[in-house]
């Protein structure tokens, strides 16, 4: 498993810096969407607390 | 990133920026495995202003505000990704300048810090994910070692490599 993931790292390590860029370019995105989906997720509950204390 | 670097290189064409190249992260790719970064740097000379001794990135800001970008925060936002300008304030910073790699991004040309002299800034820089870069950069075989204790010795930062040598390797 080690060797395989120095090997990995190897790999990533000599691709291009156009490719290289492109993998940042996709890392990014998907930590804006993990983030976006957070932000979702705290505006449910902030609406759901919301709910609650119109109910009470 | 590629939109981005061909304003930048625009924005160097038409006198607003003299020399620039990427550092930090982006630039430490250049070397080794891409890592999650949310910005790029971008070490660049200013020109001097006409009657004035100060630097300032006004000038930029007012281009490309001109342009769309928006600030956010110590970022502009140039085609999708938040930049950060750090104007080159000393010897080792311009040192850095003169001697950055050329390369391209998707048939854009741009310049890149090498990497003697991206080691040698995290290290005065000192933090966390500075030092662990450094080690990146050791591990990799990425650094010219006599390269970089020239450069750290030239600007007074050899007594900081031996503290962090005897640290952590």
């Amino acid at each position: 498993m080690n060797r395989n993931k120095e090997e990995w790292r190897k790999y990533m390590a000599s691709l291009s810096f156009s490719e290289k860029i492109r993998i940042l370019e996709r890392l990014r995105e998907r930590s804006r969407v993990i983030a976006a989906a957070g932000l979702r997720k705290q505006g449910a509950t902030a609406r759901q607390d919301s709910d609650k204390r119109a109910a009470d | 990133m590629k939109d981005t670097l061909s304003i930048i290189n625009q924005m160097q064409a038409d006198g607003v920026i003299d020399h620039y190249a990427i550092a930090g992260a982006v630039g430490a790719t250049f070397y080794l495995e891409p890592a999650a970064t949310f910005d790029i740097d971008i070490l660049v000379v200013l020109p001097n202003l006409p009657d004035s001794s100060l630097l300032t990135l006004s000038p930029l800001y007012t281009y490309l505000s001109h342009r769309g970008c928006r600030v956010e925060r110590e970022h502009i936002v140039i085609g999708n990704w938040p930049v950060q300008f750090l104007p080159a304030g000393d010897d080792l910073e311009k040192n850095a300048l003169t001697e950055a790699v050329p390369t391209e991004v998707e048939g854009v040309r741009t310049w890149v810090l090498s990497a003697e002299y991206l080691v040698a800034l995290a290290l005065r820089t000192g933090r966390l994910k500075d030092r662990t870069r450094i080690l990146e950069f050791l591990e990799r075989g990425a650094v010219d070692r006599q390269r970089l204790r020239d450069i750290l010795s030239c600007h007074g930062l050899l007594s900081a490599w031996e503290h962090f040598e005897r640290r952590y390797l």
